[in-house]
């Protein structure tokens, strides 16, 4: 059964890729619009040390940015969860906030952090933490209520329940949560450096893009993509280990 | 803990009555009189709504009665839950990220109980419910029979005195059911406990107890109290032939108003 989720998608994906080759010879699409999958290769493999320097700065981005979402996304939500104070003030102006289209911060962190490390570490960081804090929410209020008064029959204190019910209970949504936010660290990385940068995939299509090399665009779209996905995978295999479902 | 005081019933109600306020206030339960005998196996019977699950939980020390009512467990008035009385509902409390053992040992370990303690207990346990061999499995790996058997774990490591069972066995097909009940049975004479069940099952009521306690539909009241003069030890099949039983399961049919 195993090798069916291999070669299956494995044969779509070849498919795609010769209609792709082909269509651009049989169409006669000029070249600037786009190359034929060989070149856009042969470009990728070219230029693969600078790719892999341009793609490991923006890891770093996404990966940083990633690790204060989770980290600021279940302690607000754990946060709003215990003290309704917090829920009345806090939780609103979170939600008015994630109602910003958040490009359109990215100047004013530019501004602020400058054209490094910083403003996108930022930018991803805002895409990225608002469903931590929802799925972390709902995941904690979201505990059966027989189980609750199960350990209040046994006795036990509300930091107990808190420890060995809730938040068990509340890691798979936790965690769905934390696979959302994954690809949304990618794209708020990109945009980051779409806005200011020198450096990254997303500066690199820029710079593509004003040089008129397409087939350089391409290479930077699929490093991206490749990125994106082997990140997913990560927290995906990191998820795993929450193997518990529905309760 | 203070221990059982000598001569005093298990459990001692006098008119508990529950109203539940909310948009509308609803009477749940009417007030409810009755003791139950230390070791005594009681059932408590009646239609769907009789407010039999609230009669539980306020002997279980969960929700508080209506004010006037007098609730005692062991000679001591319960208003809070205490390790004397165990509950086991129709929806498991297993928690699905532990195994069988850990789920056995919860309990006891949120008592802080000492480790050579809990240890004991758990290895006493898990033969008398016939787990084992399951004691590393996961809850989603066991049937639904070993899953009960398992949520009687959960509560038999506190050594409660009193066993408040609410249809533990409600969502099991006929057949597991029936054994269940012949394993109840045999676990509540090894154990010697105290036990009241709520159940609609007018078989299950008979073959089971000592007595069987009628309630009537919301609220709920106790209408009859019929003491089941069955031979013990009982057979699944022989106590089942007797003509006294079908005379029973008849009696209670007409009280219920089914017959």
């Amino acid at each position: 059964m195993k090798w069916r989720e291999i070669v299956e998608p494995a044969i779509v994906f070849v498919l795609l890729a010769l209609l792709w080759e082909k269509a651009v010879a049989i169409f006669g699409i000029k070249r600037y619009l786009l190359p034929p999958l060989s070149e856009v290769l042969a470009t990728l493999w070219q230029g693969r040390a600078m790719i892999l320097r341009e793609a490991w700065i923006t890891s770093g981005e996404i990966v940083l940015g990633y690790f204060w979402a989770i980290l600021a996304g279940l302690l607000l939500g754990l946060g709003i969860f215990a003290w309704p104070t917090m829920r009345r003030t806090l939780y609103p102006l979170i939600v008015l906030f994630q109602g910003l289209p958040k490009v359109a911060l990215a100047p004013l962190l530019v501004i602020w952090f400058g054209y490094g490390l910083t403003s996108k570490v930022l930018m991803a960081f805002l895409f990225a933490f608002f469903p931590v804090v929802v799925a972390t929410l709902g995941g904690l209020a979201g505990t059966p209520d027989h189980l609750l008064e199960h350990f209040r029959a046994i006795r036990a204190s509300p930091m107990t329940t808190f420890v060995r019910l809730r938040i068990p209970a509340a890691l798979p949504s936790i965690l769905d949560g934390c696979k959302t936010a994954m690809p949304l660290a990618v794209i708020g990385a990109i945009v980051g450096e779409f806005v200011a940068s020198e450096h990254g995939l997303g500066h690199l299509i820029l710079e593509a893009n004003a040089n008129a090399k397409t087939d350089l665009l391409f290479a930077a779209l699929i490093a991206i993509s490749i990125l994106a996905g082997v990140l997913y995978v990560l927290v995906e295999l990191a998820a795993k280990r929450v193997w518990w479902r529905a309760l | 803990m203070a221990g059982p005081v000598a001569g005093q019933p298990a459990i001692r109600l006098r008119e508990v009555s529950k109203t539940f306020a909310g948009a509308q206030r609803v009477q749940a339960l009417g007030a409810v009189t009755f003791d139950v005998a230390q070791g005594e196996f009681t059932s408590v019977l009646g239609p769907s709504g009789c407010g039999k699950s609230t009669l539980l939980r306020i002997i279980a020390g969960l929700i508080s009665p209506d004010g006037g009512a007098s609730v005692e467990v062991m000679g001591h008035p319960q208003s809070a839950p205490s390790d004397d009385v165990g509950v086991v509902f129709q929806t498991h409390n297993l928690l699905p990220w532990l195994t069988v053992e850990k789920n056995i040992r919860l309990a006891a370990e949120v008592r802080r109980l000492p480790a050579a303690e809990i240890e004991r207990r758990v290895a006493s346990i898990l033969p008398v419910l016939r787990l084992d061999g399951f004691r590393r499995a996961y809850p989603h790996q066991l049937s639904g029979g070993m899953r009960q058997r398992a949520a009687l774990g959960q509560i038999l490591v506190l050594l409660p005195q009193v066993l408040l069972l609410d249809e533990p066995f409600g969502a099991l097909d006929a057949l597991t059911r029936d054994q269940l009940n012949v394993e109840l049975l045999r676990l509540w004479q090894e154990l010697r406990k105290t036990v009241l069940l709520v159940t609609h099952s007018i078989p299950e009521a008979v073959f089971l107890s000592d007595r069987v306690l009628v309630m009537s539909d919301r609220p709920g009241r106790v209408i009859e109290d019929v003491p089941i003069e069955l031979p013990r030890p009982r057979d699944p099949q022989a106590t089942k032939e007797r003509p006294e039983f079908a005379r029973y399961v008849i009696h209670l049919q007409k009280l219920m108003g089914v017959a």
